[in-house]
């Protein structure tokens, strides 16, 4: 048990964020991270900083932090995923080397996350509502994945002719085997928490409002035995490894395909951006609603034979 | 190092995310707007751009020798910019205003502080600051240009180019122009030059998105 007075914890718990709440549990030496992105809640590069500075600082003090656990303070929202208005502007200032900068800073952030077994901490994640390409890249790889049954998640980058570029192929593959990665990632479909946990994307799915009653009995059910779990996660790691160089190799490759959106592309891109805003801004329907549109929107395409990308409907 | 652009987008990422998630401007983009309200704001873009060149030239005045290949893409884009403010004037007799209630039309207290600063930071501080002022301009045409042209025209039902060329014609052009703005701003190695375009870089979102929320 590690309380407050911990001279290394204070320098950590006393940091000012913008955009994360820290909060710390000494009976189990858990820290909560609640991210709170303003204006839209996705992994801005300010956003991705803060978090990069708390990772660095637990693993500078190893020992320090016995459990991570993150969740979202934004309301219907777990996490968007990429600054899609950044990647248009970064697009249409051909500027690849940025656009691969910020690709490479979400890899280190799967990274730590992939490495924190060997770090001797536990990761737990709590989605209570839609998190969606990037956002759900980002859920992958925690030890302890909990779902609030109304959570939708999805990776809907093929909708505008891109692909999940940030461990997406690497984790779905090694969590649910290649056939459900082919369908999650090639068909951009959406997934309800149930959906998602038939396919061994999540661990735990709970009625909405025990989220925080699972991370508890989580914690204490893991706490007891944590370098057993620990030791036993790791060497799961080394039976089915995900390497970094695999992992920057692919990003580089989405970087370089973003490159290549077209107009129209880039469109649709910018129509989710603006329903991430929107949903941030306090209107009910946010990207979610606006990929159930742009669906319908597709499937008349194809119905009038325009041959705009298939799409499928929400399924089983 | 990462080049300088990268830095740039990186430091001055959460003015532009204000910018485009202020209310006012993605109900803007969303629905278009009414009449009255979109010949405001073609009312204050006109001196926007008609002051475009004139900072420009005070800057480029003033850049050093050193920086001749700043110089030089200021002169090119001046002259590729001559002339715009009339394509303004065009949208604005398009929807019903004429020429001369353009020209003595008082502009907002938003646009002056803008004007004011980029002259001001052009002439005091240090030239290279227009680029900031580039940037912002291009990043607010090139990124949502295009959806706020359809959107007017959808809600104030007009045919074709007419009444937006201006805004449409600029979210094509410049995305050409971001990339030409992203090479020359990564010749500049002076560290001093890129604190004064990332200083006017925030200014200028923030009093352009002052000015669309007040029309």
């Amino acid at each position: 048990m590690r309380d407050a007075s911990d001279p290394r914890l204070a320098v950590l718990m006393s940091r000012e964020y913008k955009y994360l709440r820290l909060q710390w549990s000494p009976t189990y030496s858990a820290l909560r991270l609640r991210t709170f992105v303003k204006p839209i809640q996705c992994y801005s590069l300010a956003a991705m900083s803060e978090l990069q500075s708390v990772f660095s600082y637990i693993s500078e003090n190893p020992g320090l932090v016995k459990h991570y656990v993150m969740s979202s303070d934004v309301q219907g929202v777990f996490n968007f995923g990429g600054d899609l208005s950044l990647f248009v502007l970064l697009i249409r200032a051909r500027d690849l080397e940025s656009l691969r900068m910020y690709g490479r800073r979400c890899i280190e952030l799967v990274w730590w996350m992939e490495n924190a077994s060997k770090l001797g901490v536990h990761t737990t994640v709590l989605v209570q509502g839609d998190t969606l390409g990037g956002g759900l890249e980002s859920v992958m790889p925690f030890h302890k994945v909990i779902f609030e049954r109304s959570a939708q998640a999805g990776f809907p980058e093929v909708l505008f002719n891109l692909f999940p570029g940030m461990g997406a192929w690497n984790f779905t593959i090694r969590k649910a085997g290649f056939s459900i990665a082919n369908e999650m990632i090639l068909s951009g479909r959406l997934y309800t928490a149930e959906q998602l946990q038939r396919r061994q994307l999540v661990d735990v799915v709970v009625d909405d409002g025990e989220g925080e009653a699972a991370i508890e009995a989580t914690i204490a059910a893991v706490n007891p035995r944590l370098r057993g779990t620990l030791a036993a996660l790791e060497a799961r790691r080394q039976a089915a490894p995900v390497t970094y160089e695999a992992l920057m190799t692919i990003v580089d490759q989405w970087a370089h395909t973003a490159m290549q959106l077209t107009d129209r592309d880039l469109r649709l891109m910018e129509r989710l951006s603006r329903a991430q805003a929107r949903k941030a801004g306090g209107g009910s329907a946010g990207a979610v609603d606006e990929i159930k549109r742009i669906e319908l929107d597709t499937a008349w395409g194809e119905e009038r034979g325009t041959g705009i990308t298939v799409w499928g409907g929400l399924g089983s | 190092m990462q080049p300088f652009f990268a830095d740039l987008v990186a430091r001055t990422d959460e003015a532009r995310r204000d910018f485009e998630t202020n209310p006012v401007v993605l109900d803007a983009v969303a629905h278009g707007m009414p009449l009255p309200r979109y010949r405001a704001l073609l009312l204050e873009l006109y001196h926007l751009v008609w002051h475009f060149n004139p900072i420009c030239a005070a800057a480029a005045s003033r850049i050093p020798d050193e920086l001749r290949q700043v110089r030089y893409f200021l002169y090119e884009h001046m002259h590729e910019e001559s002339g715009h403010e009339q394509w303004v004037s065009n949208d604005l007799e398009a929807v019903g205003v004429a020429h001369t209630k353009v020209l003595d039309h008082q502009p907002s207290v938003h646009t002056l502080a803008l004007l004011g600063y980029n002259y001001w930071s052009a002439d005091r501080c240090n030239p290279n600051s227009v680029l900031g002022m580039m940037y912002t301009l291009e990043v607010i045409a090139s990124v949502y240009g295009g959806t706020f042209a359809e959107a007017i025209r959808q809600s104030l039902l007009l045919e074709g180019d007419r009444g937006v060329s201006f805004i449409s014609s600029h979210a094509t052009m410049d995305a050409e122009h971001m990339a030409e703005l992203r090479q020359i701003l990564n010749t500049i190695s002076d560290e001093a030059a890129h604190e004064a375009i990332v200083n006017s870089t925030l200014v200028n979102f923030h009093y352009f998105t002052r000015m669309f929320e007040s029309i």
